[in-house]
């Protein structure tokens, strides 16, 4: 069984428990326990908001112009459904949205509460440390990859990655010491966007695929 | 006489030998054949081009009052491989690798567009400038290393890109750009909603704010500088975490007019202020830049 199909199997018959016919595969590719464990992650995450927890609709629509603008998704017009699910199951689109879904989730504690209460606080600390594991263990997998192509490419998004690592060290640190920060919370947030759109767009240039 | 004679005798011995090491020699590196790809698009209304190119190398994009979109492809070598098609308004270009093993210079790709006045683009390049100038549509336009330069542009214009740059000069319509570590410059402008975002590039917004239009600009690290002019009329919100903020237009600045009175969150120095009557809106923010604001002369 090749990775598309894994993806198959999992799109018809979700993935908890992982189906019989994937688990052969899984057990000799890393990259698909890898999105099974993004997809538990982004579960496991999104049963720890609170239910009462709902979004302002002008998060949803900023995150559909987003996608639409990235070209991950399609307007309406253009398509009969939101978001083809195969297409959904590219590791590129995965590593953006379960970024994108904890960003959500933080916009939506933001947009709770006028002021930042301790616990909500906590929940702020949960979700950018499960936010920033999420990212490292992508970036771990980044120097194992044959990166093909043009050299200079390869070099300008590390250097960028680089950039962007120093900025979100910089920012939680700021965070850690000043939680109400929204400013800089709003900079964390945004930064933990970039380096999943780029360290997506390293995989996919390492050929993740099998 | 014997000098003479000793030459020739050498010379016979040598002449073999040497033809002999000149066929050893390694063959000088046969430089690859650059190629050159046109087609030509007839169209009706107004198309939407799509140009992926995955090899280095730039792309320009220029309009006529012709309906036909030209393409126009040189390529380094035969490494590349380019493809247009035709889906009635729909044009699609793609250049891709055939070869990964191909060294770097053969790998090059450029591209001339020829497009309507309107024409939607959507245009992906690595690490080549692109530059568009007259056309009105939305865009999008993608770049990794590579710069873009938009001129006399208008419509709903989104850039992205991870290191390049963008200049967008006498642009209209809505602007918004997010980079890592590309600036952004925007200049004598006629946009109605610009949102600039880039993690540590600089921003610098030199131009007219229409009234109701909306300006957002952020930088992480860089500096956000903006030139306006005494006539312009806005509300502005200048804000940083760790930075400084510049404000070489105080007199010019009053406090907000609208009645909503700004209290600078106690972890950030901001600044609220109106220019006119206040009717755009300008938010500027920057983690650990600065942010400057002055007139123009």
């Amino acid at each position: 069984m090749q990775c598309k199909e894994v993806e198959v199997v999992l799109e018809r018959e979700g993935f908890v428990p992982v189906p019989e016919a994937a688990r052969a595969h899984l057990s000799g590719c890393s990259s698909c326990r890898s999105l099974i464990a993004d997809l538990t992650d982004i579960v496991a995450t999104a049963h720890l908001l609170p239910a009462e927890v709902e979004p302002p609709a002008r998060v949803w629509t900023s995150l559909r112009s987003q996608l639409e603008a990235e070209g991950i998704i399609r307007s309406a017009a253009t398509r009969s459904g939101w978001l083809n699910f195969s297409e959904f199951f590219r590791p590129r689109v995965w590593a953006t949205a379960a970024v994108g879904l904890l960003i959500v989730a933080a916009a939506a504690l933001q947009f709770q509460r006028p002021t930042t209460q301790p616990t909500e606080a906590r929940a702020y600390e949960n979700i950018y440390e499960n936010t920033s594991l999420t990212l490292s263990n992508d970036e771990a997998q980044l120097p194992a990859m044959q990166l093909a192509g043009i050299s200079g490419m390869d070099v300008s998004l590390r250097q960028n990655l680089d950039i962007v690592d120093k900025f979100i060290i910089d920012c939680e640190q700021r965070v850690k010491e000043q939680p109400q920060d929204e400013l800089t919370r709003e900079y964390l947030s945004g930064a933990y966007q970039q380096k999943a759109e780029l360290i997506s767009v390293m995989m996919e240039r390492g050929g993740s695929e099998n | 006489m014997s000098s003479k004679m000793g030459l020739k005798i050498m010379g016979r011995g040598l002449l073999p030998v040497l033809g002999v090491g000149v066929l050893l020699l390694p063959a000088p590196p046969v430089q690859a054949a650059p190629q050159h790809f046109e087609r030509h698009f007839a169209v009706k209304g107004r198309p939407v081009v799509i140009l992926q190119n995955v090899a280095n190398g730039r792309i320009e994009v220029k309009s006529s009052k012709n309906s036909e979109v030209v393409v126009v492809a040189t390529q380094a070598s035969n490494k590349i491989g380019v493809v247009a098609e035709q889906a009635e308004e729909r044009i699609d270009v793609t250049a891709t690798i055939l070869d990964n093993s191909a060294p770097a210079n053969e790998l090059e790709a450029n591209f001339t567009l020829t497009v309507p006045e309107e024409t939607e683009l959507q245009l992906k390049s690595q690490t080549g400038l692109v530059y568009v100038e007259q056309v009105m549509g939305d865009m999008t336009l993608q770049s990794v290393a590579g710069d873009i330069h938009l001129k006399e542009v208008s419509g709903y214009i989104v850039v992205r890109t991870t290191g390049g740059s963008l200049v967008c000069t006498q642009c209209a319509g809505k602007l918004n750009f997010n980079s890592i570590s590309g600036n952004a410059q925007v200049l004598q402008p006629g946009l109605s909603s610009v949102t600039l975002f880039t993690m540590s590039g600089n921003i610098l917004f030199d131009g007219e704010f229409i009234r109701t239009g909306i300006y957002t600009m952020k930088s992480g690290k860089g500096t956000v500088e903006v030139h306006f002019s005494g006539n312009d009329s806005f509300d502005l919100n200048a804000q940083t975490a760790t930075g400084t903020v510049d404000n070489q237009a105080e007199a010019l600045l009053r406090p907000d007019s609208h009645g909503v009175r700004h209290i600078a969150s106690r972890f950030t120095k901001g600044l609220f202020g109106t220019v006119g009557s206040g009717l755009a809106k300008v938010e500027l923010s920057s983690y650990s830049g600065t942010i400057r604001i002055l007139k123009r002369d």
